[in-house]
């Protein structure tokens, strides 16, 4: 076997004292980074750069992958207890996850999003050592077109995920696209709803506007009401799931993991779009899709299993054909390329230590997070007995300090308060932020996809059609949009028999 | 009336003290180099590289880095260049927001407003062609785009960037016209172009290295006057009967009025740091071209590039376009 062998290199590599220490150290700096809102895991590799000059490649690139996952499960902690997702991949880890925390079950959702994230690391680790270069090679054959079908069916199938009126889900959908928009076309070079200001030449910062939605509005709220904040405050729950919870988060690990690590070998926030399409795959396949939103289980366990398969398998395109998937890769290239090593479809042959090394550590790192993070569950929990009135300004604080880190931009501070605002009179009119996050997220790509796919068909609209990938896409989009009608038609029919 | 006088006296010694008093113990403080680009993209990282060997070249300085990304590049650069001119914020001046943003009208400054201290590095350009073109060969690629005007799917980084820019130039150069498609970014669009959804994209040798390698793509030509020890085997486009050059910079840039032994000290210590063997062996690890000039060849390549960059916009129509 020769996977057995090159995994025993790897972690013959990665076992060695030095390369366990900085990978440790990795993920504990990941983990606090991540649960400090804002402060992201790219700023933070940025910052540790230098001091890896010394180091060798393969320890540098271990410690700095440790950073990125542990950002990722500590991104997922303050979604649960705090409802402020840290990146935008654990924006759907908040939805229900918080809710869960709000009913005294805070100690479950974090455990379920721990070894969730652990099963899928493991399973996502397996997928890089196998498939990689396969997966890679697939990844490339996406066009334009195809990107454009991925972006209507991930719009189409975020209706879903709204709990309440389908039309104010669609509404909240169109206001982030349109959101998106603002910014510097790339297409004419020409700035769009920018009223002047040049801090807007690129685009509304992600993360000001998630925290205003979330962090900011759920403060407001809360020191409204006064009985909501109790709950939030008296019980911590058990740690442990009990034998029923496994059962329900089996399978939605299972698929969560399974989509997230398809969907993060794609280029462009692909383990951001992998939890959201769990999530919105477990609400249909749900016999009880009613309970989503208000605290179920499942819509904790397959978005964590998903984002972070989709983290993992994110270091796919990185690794094989030198092309980050996304800001942090883009930094974890950077870091390869200062060492010396350039990412390409030779490093398997060129460089066998540090990829199988890299990919034996990935294992490590999530064992070990998952090790750091039990016990951390019980400290992070404690945190909500804080008296709120302590509590809040503390996180205001931190939402500041974060957002602010994310650029060295006041501009986006007051960006996030604006978008406080307004996500408190959404809360107000009952419309939810999440399918305006996700506009915002896929609504530029859709754009610059659409109008590359034409530029590059030569203006022929039939290239969606045409293109196996796209015309898939958009056959299973219509799929969607038929069973999003059906079980209308199914009710007005049985309402019917009734009579 | 002399007491007037003798207080104006003791200010003016005063003022010539405390004059001497900080140029002789400049830095007092830590000196911040502005990078107009968020952290962890190359210029972010070739920066951080500066400030480790700059602070051991100017006897007990501090050099740190800040983050000012935002508008190309805009905004970062325009915050450097409005700064006290005091020594202690010094700005990347890299080809995009001195040469060419100031053209569409969205910045604070212009080309005037920059002193430039000393380049550093240079982003030589290769012209790949893509996987599934019709060409492999500089000549074929000249000879298709003749017979095929407007034909060939160029990949660049946004419209108005370098990467259009260059492309633009090189058609008025070689009297042939291309179909720009741009993408959110240098890599998205290498990445199309190694999956063959476009024909050819411009790259720096480091990005295209291993793209190279894999055999997805294969190098066309140039953009420098003479061909490159990355590539050796690759023409330039001169060799191909195009007059044409292009590359990308950077160097550090200070807002005009700093004092002048200050700028002295300053730009000693630029040339000793860019001219450190340690420090070109990193930033060739990189895939940076280390090239050292000093404050006048810096300013000539800059206004060079900005004069040519400027003729072509104001073909475009994209002049002033957002102002």
């Amino acid at each position: 076997m020769n996977l057995l062998s090159d995994l025993g290199l790897g972690f013959a590599t990665a076992l060695t004292f030095t390369n366990l220490s900085y990978g440790f150290l990795g993920a504990l700096v990941g983990t606090l980074i991540g649960v400090l809102p804002g402060l992201g895991p790219v700023a933070t590799i940025a910052m540790l750069l230098p001091l890896t000059f010394g180091l060798d490649p393969v320890t540098a690139l271990i410690m700095l992958a440790g950073i990125f996952y542990g950002a990722q499960y500590g991104s997922s902690t303050t979604a649960i207890l705090i409802n402020l997702p840290g990146e935008a991949s654990s924006v759907v880890t908040a939805l229900d996850g918080y809710k869960m925390a709000r009913q005294g079950r805070a100690g479950a959702a974090l455990a379920t999003a721990a070894l969730g994230s652990f099963f899928a690391g493991s399973v996502a680790t397996l997928v890089i050592a196998t498939l990689g270069p396969v997966l890679a090679a697939a990844a490339l054959s996406f066009g334009p077109a195809d990107y454009f079908s991925l972006m209507v069916l991930g719009l189409i199938a975020s209706v879903t995920m709204a709990s309440g009126s389908i039309v104010k889900a669609l509404a909240m959908i169109v206001i982030g696209v349109m959101l998106g928009l603002v910014g510097q076309d790339i297409y004419t070079g020409a700035a769009r709803m920018t009223f002047g200001q040049p801090q807007l030449l690129d685009g509304l910062e992600f993360v000001a506007i998630a925290m205003g939605l979330f962090g900011l509005a759920e403060i407001c709220q809360n020191l409204e009401d006064e009985s909501s904040r109790a709950t939030s405050v008296k019980s911590v729950g058990s740690l442990m799931l009990s034998r029923a919870d496994f059962k329900a988060i089996i399978r939605p690990v299972l698929r969560g993991t399974g989509i997230g690590s398809i969907l993060g070998v794609l280029p462009g926030g692909g383990a951001t779009i992998g939890a959201f399409a769990a999530y919105v795959t477990e609400k249909k396949l749900s016999r009880t899709p009613e309970r989503f939103g208000q605290g179920a289980i499942e819509g904790v366990a397959a978005p964590e299993s998903a984002n972070n398969a989709g983290a993992q398998t994110s270091f796919i395109p990185l690794l094989t054909l030198g092309i980050p998937a996304n800001a942090t890769m883009a930094m974890m290239m950077g870091a390869l390329i200062l060492h010396g090593v350039t990412p390409g479809p030779n490093i398997i042959t060129n460089e066998p230590v540090l990829f199988w090394g890299l990919i034996a550590s990935m294992w490590l790192g999530n064992l070990m997070l998952v090790i750091l993070n039990l016990p951390l569950i019980g400290i992070w929990v404690k945190l909500l007995s804080v008296p709120y009135r302590f509590l809040f300004p503390i996180i205001v604080a931190l939402c500041c300090v974060g957002v602010y880190t994310v650029s060295n931009s006041t501009f986006d501070v007051l960006l996030m308060v604006g978008f406080g605002v307004l996500g408190y009179v959404f809360m107000k009119l009952g419309c939810e932020p999440t399918p305006l996050l996700l506009g915002l997220v896929l609504g530029p790509m859709l754009e610059e996809n659409l109008r590359r796919a034409l530029l590059t068909g030569r203006g022929d609209p039939t290239v969606f059609l045409t293109r196996p990938i796209s015309a898939t896409l958009l056959a299973i989009a219509a799929l969607c949009l038929i069973l999003m009608i059906l079980p209308s038609i199914r009710k007005k029919r049985v309402d019917a028999f009734e009579e | 009336m002399s007491m007037r006088n003798s207080v104006v006296a003791l200010a003016a010694i005063g003022t010539v003290v405390a004059f001497s008093a900080n140029a002789q113990s400049y830095p007092e403080q830590p000196i911040e180099v502005i990078v107009p680009y968020a952290a962890g993209g190359g210029t972010d990282l070739s920066m951080r590289v500066m400030a480790e060997t700059l602070q051991k070249k100017i006897p007990g300085a501090t050099v740190v880095i800040r983050n000012v990304p935002g508008g190309g590049g805009g905004i970062g650069t325009g915050e450097a260049l409005k700064a006290t001119p005091d020594g202690y914020t010094l700005g990347t001046g890299a080809q995009g927001p001195i040469a060419l943003l100031p053209h569409y009208g969205a910045t604070t400054y212009n080309i005037d407003d920059v002193d430039f201290l000393a380049l550093m590095a240079r982003n030589l350009q290769v012209v790949l062609a893509c996987k599934d073109a019709p060409f492999t060969k500089v000549e074929e690629f000249l000879a298709y785009a003749k017979e095929n005007p407007g034909m060939i799917l160029i990949g660049n980084s946004g419209s108005g960037g370098a990467n259009h820019l260059s492309v633009e130039a090189f058609g008025r150069a070689s009297g042939t016209a291309f179909e720009n498609v741009p993408f959110s970014g240098a890599s998205e669009a290498l990445t199309n172009c190694a999956g063959g959804h476009i024909d050819a994209v411009t790259a720096t040798p480091a990005e295209a290295r291993a793209h190279i390698e894999s055999g997805a793509v294969t190098p066309l030509f140039v953009m420098e006057a003479e061909r490159i020890a990355e590539f050796p085997d690759v023409p330039t486009a001169v060799e191909s009967g195009v007059d044409f050059t292009w590359s990308s910079w950077k160097g550090i840039i200070a807002p005009k009025g700093l004092p002048e032994d200050v700028r002295t000290t300053l730009t000693a210590a630029l040339k000793e740091t860019f001219e450190d063997p340690e420090f070109i062996a990193r930033m060739k690890e990189m895939g940076e071209f280390v090239d050292y000039r000093d404050s006048d060849g810096y300013a000539e390549l800059a206004r060079a590039d900005s004069k040519m960059a400027e003729g072509v916009i104001r073909e475009l129509g994209m002049y002033g376009m957002n102002k």
